[in-house]
């Protein structure tokens, strides 16, 4: 046979192993699934994401994915309910107030452990919330007002004593109980310290425990020996990072993955093909921002602080045709500044009240106010002589803002105002905000489960250096918002965040663009899932509380062992022993040639 | 070789690694805002608290002043914190470093392997069906933009056909050679992206090197000795015209810590390449920083040994 016969032989013969080998993927795990050996077999659950855990540790707490970490593993005092994200039992039964609501007194579950064996006591609690406020963890701390003290008359009893009336435990405070014995030896530790010290296996009190973390790739919690709480369906769960949307599709579609998590709209067209794929579109959580300067922090186009002018902006804006073409399937329209997530305290506008999309009204407000059209077919601000002519920037850190601000130029051009759409980086735009340097801007809002801190940002005090988009300042909103931060009883509150909601839509010193969903979506041959938090139409995933999660088990008959695609282990050998075969005989072979040039 | 050229090499060497490393952290502060405005919105930090965190990383010291610290710390061996993840950097940066080589390495060596040998073999027989069907082919695979490859086997390979994972290092629940084999299936699909894409290159070069060697009197004169022409290739012709490729190789070897950005994203294969995609995209200055500084190195590095391996090779050169 000449050499090159044998070099086809051989490649061929490398083929053929790799073809039998890959046309068994998982080979070896199929292996194990008919044994009787499968039943025995730790039950895993995997779930692919886009955000990684960059880092466990609780202080550092930053994506998406490390919160859904943090409450696999934490429990709060009180929880955010399933119905509706208010306050409901969690280590704590309930806690109770004093008449001038200074005082909570939280009564905590007796028996509870951590995951290495050591009791969970108020101890604990107080602990964990000093040292969020000691240390400055100010994700956590901003619950408590100044000057709160705990203190814990017994294991199972937490006294929160405030300086100023609040709700904090009922909000409730967002803030993880974390092991005492643990932590306390960081004490005396500065932030990075904290921060940069190597959690894992974490000490957990909840379902379950992150055992093993490999930076960029995956994440293992196996079950908590010692929850309190009904113990979950599968025995490890394991986070699979991802770093593209269409290789997590793929993931799941093969069933390297059973959910997927931090999805967008634009693969909904190919999940929603796939029979075996259950899509949850959840109730959105955050909203795309139409904001407008007024002039707080630097000029922006004057004409924008007339009220026509704004109101025949959101007039002349089609959320729907938005929604349609930048979020298909996957939003709403926008209304009112307080997320559809936040299910008991956010408004949807009456229709009497409500501003209709109407173009031709919006051309008239605008004749009527002395907007005339310029030559030009832009119009003219009758006092200052300007054209309306609006600079603005779109960040692109919101997912859909470049159409979103195209979109809008296309409609305010109908109505006589040009738009100068602009995409910048979200570090740009928030160098913009902080400069006033724009007429009008598209950027984001999310917030609390709790109406508090989005209603904050509206108020005249965020102005400056603070979180406010344009300076939008309104003596009534600022009395209403201090009005609902002492209201406690929850009806009299939400009437007061309806109002607050209400005058905002009003003033418009936002358009409310759009709710885009998050999504998620499972194999529904390999999980099945009840719950949503909140019901029924929120996330599996833990964002929230992980009483979903909770609720998925394998389907019945499933035996629900670990599967990977790829070669076994024996096709790997193989191969190695085929190609390191053919590096032998091209060795020899070139030994033979230089023996022959040699003789020549 | 003499000691001059060395030290003249490794003194450029070593200034160049100084200017990088200045270099490094001007560059990153261009951009505008800072890695903590970033945060503010997602993690509805107030401005005091936003303040605090800009004091804790020396954020909100002048820049001249910021630059003395980052110099010193970075001379001293301390690379810090990540501002994002809190994490420290060294140890983050060496965890990225085993996936980058492992993945790199070996796509680069197929890649380079493979590359020569058809440029060989295409070079000696130019003209021929096999030279033709390689150079066109290396052509549309030099051409061809990576994420475009490697999406096409990922839907082909992991999607439709289900025989490879769609991504990631590993699935993290395998052991001992379980492991082994869940790692090598998982670098499979990345490994033929990088190979495919970066084959092109080591094909062309090597074998327009070996259509000019060829034609060397020298090799007329082995075969005015009679030296049959297998003999005539390995002797004379495949060792004067691998020299280019060489150079490549050791360059392409120096670029293994630079990471495969496109391919890491595409896999999700968490190497330094990845690291840094995310750490630009969130101004993460400490591992920029340290990421930067790694790859630069490891050019100046690969440079400075071809540089030296080229004095040795090739006598003539030191003279210059």
């Amino acid at each position: 046979m000449r050499s090159g016969g044998r070099l086809r032989a051989s490649a061929g013969a490398l083929l053929v192993v790799a073809f039998v080998a890959a046309s068994v993927p998982g080979a070896a795990h199929a292996a194990d699934s008919a044994s009787p050996a499968a039943s025995a077999a730790p039950k895993v659950l995997r779930i692919g994401t886009t955000t990684a855990i960059d880092n466990p540790n609780i202080w550092a707490v930053n994506s998406t994915t490390e919160w859904e970490a943090l409450n696999l593993q934490y429990d709060m005092v009180m929880k955010f309910g399933d119905t509706d994200l208010n306050a409901a039992p969690s280590l704590a039964t309930g806690c109770d107030h004093s008449a001038d609501f200074r005082t909570w007194t939280c009564t905590l579950r007796s028996g509870v452990k951590w995951s290495d064996g050591q009791p969970l006591t108020s101890k604990d609690v107080a602990f964990s919330y000093k040292f969020a406020i000691d240390k400055g963890f100010s994700l956590f701390s901003g619950y408590f007002p100044d000057g709160t003290t705990f203190s814990t008359p017994n294991d199972t009893t937490l006294v929160w004593k405030s300086p100023t009336p609040t709700n904090g435990p009922m909000v409730p405070a967002w803030a993880y109980v974390v092991p005492e014995h643990v932590w306390s030896k960081y004490l005396g530790a500065s932030s990075k310290q904290i921060t940069s010290a190597d959690v894992v296996p974490v000490v957990s009190s909840g379902p379950y425990q992150m055992t093993s973390a490999t930076p960029g790739q995956n994440w293992t919690f196996t079950r908590n020996p010692n929850y309190w709480g009904t113990a979950p369906a599968y025995d490890k769960i394991v986070y699979q990072l991802y770093t593209n949307q269409d290789a997590l599709v793929q993931a799941l579609k093969n069933g390297q993955v059973d959910i997927a998590d931090a999805l967008d709209g634009s693969v909904l067209p190919a999940l929603q093909k796939l029979s075996n794929v259950t899509v949850n579109k959840v109730v959105s959580d955050w909203w795309v921002n139409l904001a407008f300067n007024f002039g707080g922090r630097g000029p922006g186009l004057p004409a924008l602080q007339n009220l026509d002018v704004r109101k025949a902006i959101e007039m002349a804006i089609d959320k729907q045709q938005i929604v349609d073409k930048v979020y298909p399937g996957a939003a709403a329209p926008g209304q009112t500044i307080v997320r559809p997530l936040s299910k008991f305290w956010h408004l949807t506008v009456p229709t009497d009240k409500a501003i209709p999309y109407d173009p031709a009204a919006a051309n008239a407000l605008l004749d009527t106010a002395g907007y005339r059209l310029g030559p030009d077919g832009v119009r003219v601000d009758p006092k200052s002589g300007q054209p309306l002519v609006i600079r603005m920037p779109v960040s692109d850190d919101t997912a859909g803002s470049d159409g979103v601000g195209q979109l809008v130029a296309g409609f305010l051009k109908k109505i006589g105002i040009t738009v100068k759409v602009q995409p910048v980086t979200a570090g740009k735009m928030y160098d913009l905000q902080q400069s006033g340097d724009f007429d009008a801007y598209i950027w984001y809002w999310s917030g609390d489960p709790d109406p508090n801190y989005q209603l904050s940002v509206f108020t005249s005090d965020q102005c400056g250096e603070g979180l406010s988009d344009g300076c939008w300042k309104n003596a009534q909103y600022d009395t209403l918002f201090a009005q609902q931060q002492t209201t406690f009883d929850q009806t009299a509150r939400k009437a007061i965040v309806d109002q607050m909601q209400q005058l905002v839509y009003d003033q418009v010193p936002v358009v409310v663009i759009a709710y885009p969903n998050a999504i998620e979506a499972y194999r529904n041959d390999h999980v099945t899932i009840a719950d949503r938090v909140p019901q029924p139409d929120g996330y599996i995933l833990p964002q929230y509380s992980v009483d979903a999660l909770l609720s998925a088990h394998p389907p019945a008959g499933d035996v629900a062992v670990d599967s990977s695609p790829g070669l076994s282990v024996w096709a790997w050998l193989l191969a190695g022993l085929v190609i390191l075969g053919l590096v032998v005989f091209f060795v020899i072979r070139g030994r033979r040639s230089e023996d022959d040039l040699d003789r020549a | 070789m003499r000691l001059r050229y060395v030290a003249r090499k490794v003194g450029w060497s070593l200034l160049t690694l100084l200017f990088v490393l200045s270099a490094n952290f001007f560059l990153f502060r261009i951009l505008p805002g800072d890695p903590l405005a970033l945060l503010a919105r997602s993690q509805r930090l107030a401005p005091s608290a936003l303040a605090k965190q800009r004091a804790i990383f020396g954020l909100d010291q002048p820049l001249p002043s910021q630059f003395v610290t980052y110099l010193h710390e970075t001379l001293t061996g301390n690379l810090g914190v990540s501002i994002i993840s809190g994490q420290d950097v060294a140890s983050l940066v060496a965890s990225r470093i085993w996936p980058t080589v492992l993945l790199v390495g070996i796509g680069t060596g197929l890649a380079a392997v493979i590359g020569v040998l058809v440029g060989i073999r295409g070079g000696w027989n130019r003209g021929s069906g096999f030279d033709r069907g390689t150079l066109y082919g290396s052509l549309v695979l030099y051409s061809a933009p990576e994420a475009w490859l490697g999406m096409l086997l990922l839907i082909a390979f992991a999607g439709t056909l289900g025989w490879f994972p769609a991504g990631g290092y590993s699935s993290g629940t395998t052991t001992g050679l379980g492991q082994v084999a869940d790692v090598a299936n998982h670098l499979v699909l990345p490994v033929v992206t990088l190979a495919l894409g970066y084959v092109g290159q080591f094909v062309i070069v090597m074998r327009s090197s070996m259509l000019e060697v060829k034609e060397a009197p020298y090799v007329e004169v082995a075969r005015a000795k009679g030296l049959s022409e297998r003999a005539v290739r390995r002797g004379h012709v495949v060792p004067n015209a691998f020299l280019p490729s060489f150079t490549l190789i050791v360059l392409s070897v120096g670029f293994i810590l630079g990471g495969a950005i496109v391919i890491e994203t595409v896999f999700s294969w968490p190497g330094l390449g990845l690291l840094t995609y995310q750490a630009i995209q969130d101004q993460d200055y400490p591992v920029l920083e340290a990421v930067f500084l790694l790859s630069s190195a490891a050019v100046v590095l690969a440079n400075l040994v071809a540089d030296l391996a080229y004095g040795y090779l090739d006598p003539r050169i030191d003279e210059v």
